[in-house]
């Protein structure tokens, strides 16, 4: 006879109340797990989109992109040497649209690379938000800096850079605006461990990440609200377990004197907290993911089935660790104790 | 048949510097089918000796012999298997499993005992308890629904379910009017006829005193 189970159905309630408080903390931790992935990708998409691979810059720009000048012999010699290797830059600025309304981008220039969208002299591609702008294909647009103007070729999913839209503009086109014939990086994707190119400086994806201004800090803070908030739950199901086993201890120790073992009261508690967690981690997981689809396209808002579950078993190990912990008094109770206590 | 034996045992309680000896060499042996009941002051020892001997806790000094064997040196998992198999337990209050009908009670019992019964072996052994002590027409009720007579009778048929050797009866009749103290030690007084049942009943109450075929007088600590 399974005892675990006779317990849930003659006090759904509590186990209810348990199930939800687990549902609950789940589903916000997912959200806000998903805020703070949604985030980042607005703020890096054009970067975490890349495969694998090593940023350099010049070692003299301090580990600031936008002062990095990788002269022209040195930038053709590892394109020579790396054939999928691309030499980029990328600016702060601004478009004027028709009605003369300023739009902040972030323009890109790249050579030619499957990595980043081509474009040719006179033309801009804007990532897909421009879209929602206003911005149609074939408008014109341009720049105070620029002495031509752009005719707005196409839109691309998912290009941000420092929470703005992508302009891909041709690599003429930015040396004209800018009055530089460097490019500020160069990309080889793939390339596992960086050799020290003279005067170059080498960064993982993850380092280059992590020069973006704001970048940093921004996923340090909400990277901290999410593992505080799976720290919280981790003590909350502590603690709920904990109140449950000391409710039941003159329970455990009658049962203990006609001879229950008490690895048969670790399974029954093991049981019922499996039981609970896992249908409250699988509606929060299906919830949270609905929540995906209806969430406002405004919303910076990113979360994956992965990211979701790699959470739930986390939550999962979590209140196993704290209801074995809470589970320790089941091994002290003694039969004589709920016997003298009387009643149960 | 002696099947029962306690010999020599002490019992002391230290709290802090204090020692108190609660027990000081008992002597007693108990009998198959047959009620020994043992009568004393409050405090005398009586539940002391009764819990030593079911094996709840360790005698200080002594012996305990059951089915030729000391349990006063078995380790916590040995004497867990003759309390689950060999013994049954009756207290002053019930202690049903409040999240179990009453035939769920007796189930667990059978499950714990490891007592191996075909499925309608056991359902039949379960009615027969049952009609046993007048509790059949309350089968798949929870205990909070019974009354203190029905729960104690409740507890009684789980108590023997297992066909246990030996009964322990802790003041079974203390939380009961003097009408249901009867019933249930008559009750007890017929299961141990006709299980055949050792059973070793603590009591302070005189009327009791009738249905036990031998009275044994506890005080400080030692029998007469
Ligand atoms: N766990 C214990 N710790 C300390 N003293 C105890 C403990 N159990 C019983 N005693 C003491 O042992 C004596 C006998 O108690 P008990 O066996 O319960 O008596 P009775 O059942 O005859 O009323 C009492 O003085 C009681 O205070
Ligand atoms: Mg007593």
């Amino acid at each position: 006879m399974n005892i675990a189970w006779k317990e849930i159905k003659k006090n759904k309630v509590r186990f209810l109340i348990l199930g939800s408080i687990i549902f609950l903390v789940s589903f916000l931790t997912f959200i806000i797990s998903g805020l703070a992935n949604g985030l980042s990708q607005d703020n890096a998409a054009l970067i975490k989109d890349l495969p694998d691979g090593q940023f350099y810059m010049s070692t003299a720009a301090d580990e600031t992109y936008n002062l990095s000048k990788i002269e022209s012999p040195i930038q053709d010699n590892m394109l020579n040497e790396k054939k999928d290797a691309v030499a980029l830059s990328i600016q702060m600025g601004f478009l004027n649209d028709q009605n003369g309304k300023q739009q902040s981008v972030a323009f890109v220039a790249s050579t030619d690379s499957k990595l980043f969208e081509h474009v040719k002299d006179g033309e801009v591609i804007l990532d897909r938000s421009m879209k929602e702008k206003g911005i149609k294909v074939g408008d014109v647009l341009t720049n105070n800096q620029f002495s031509g103007k752009w005719i707005v070729k196409g839109f691309a999913d998912d290009k941000k850079f420092s929470h703005a839209p992508v302009a891909f503009v041709n690599i003429e086109n930015y040396k004209d605006m800018y009055r530089t014939d460097a490019m500020q990086l160069v990309f080889v994707p793939g390339e596992e461990k960086a050799q020290a190119a003279a005067g170059l400086q080498a960064f993982s994806k993850k380092e280059f990440l992590h020069t973006i201004p704001s970048y940093s800090a921004e996923q340090m803070s909400l990277n901290m609200i999410v593992w505080f908030l799976v720290v919280i739950s981790g003590m909350l199901f502590a603690i709920f377990f904990y109140m449950m086993n000391v409710q039941k201890i003159g329970l455990y120790g009658i049962l203990k004197a006609i001879g229950v073992k008490t690895s048969t009261l670790f399974k029954m508690m093991w049981t019922q907290m499996l039981f609970i967690t896992v249908l409250a981690l699988s509606l929060s997981v299906a919830f949270s993911q609905g929540f995906k689809m209806i969430s406002p396209d405004g919303m910076p808002f990113h979360l994956t089935l992965e990211t979701t579950l790699q959470l739930s078993v986390i939550f999962l190990v979590i209140g196993f660790i704290g209801a074995t912990l809470s589970g320790v008094q089941i091994k002290k109770v003694e039969p004589l104790q709920a016997i003298q206590q009387g009643e149960v | 048949m002696s099947v029962f034996t306690i010999d020599e045992v002490k019992k002391t309680f230290t709290n802090g510097e204090v020692a108190e000896e609660v027990l000081k060499g008992v002597n007693l042996s108990l009998k198959e089918g047959e009620i020994t009941a043992l009568v004393g002051a409050s405090g005398s020892g009586k539940s002391t000796l009764l819990t030593i001997a079911a094996g709840l806790q360790p005698a200080s000094d002594g012996k305990i012999w059951f089915e030729g064997q000391n349990i006063n040196l078995m380790n916590q998992e040995q004497i867990r298997k003759i309390r689950a198999s060999k013994f049954g337990f009756i207290f002053q209050f019930a202690h049903l499993v409040p999240f179990l009908t009453v035939e769920e009670q007796l189930t667990l019992m059978l499950d714990v005992s490891e007592t191996k019964l075909k499925r309608q072996e056991q359902q039949r052994e379960i009615d027969n308890v049952l009609k046993l002590v007048e509790m059949d027409h309350r089968k798949n009720a929870y205990p909070s629904s019974l009354s203190g007579g029905e729960k104690q009778r409740v507890a009684i048929a789980r108590a023997i379910i297992h066909k246990p050797k030996v009964l322990f009866a802790d003041e079974p009749t203390a939380s009961l009017d003097s009408k249901r103290s009867k019933d249930v030690m008559q009750l007890i007084q017929r299961l141990t006829k006709t299980l055949n049942i050792t059973t070793l009943l603590v009591t302070h109450d005189e009327e009791m005193l009738a249905y036990a075929d031998r009275v044994i007088k506890m005080s400080d600590g030692l029998v007469s």
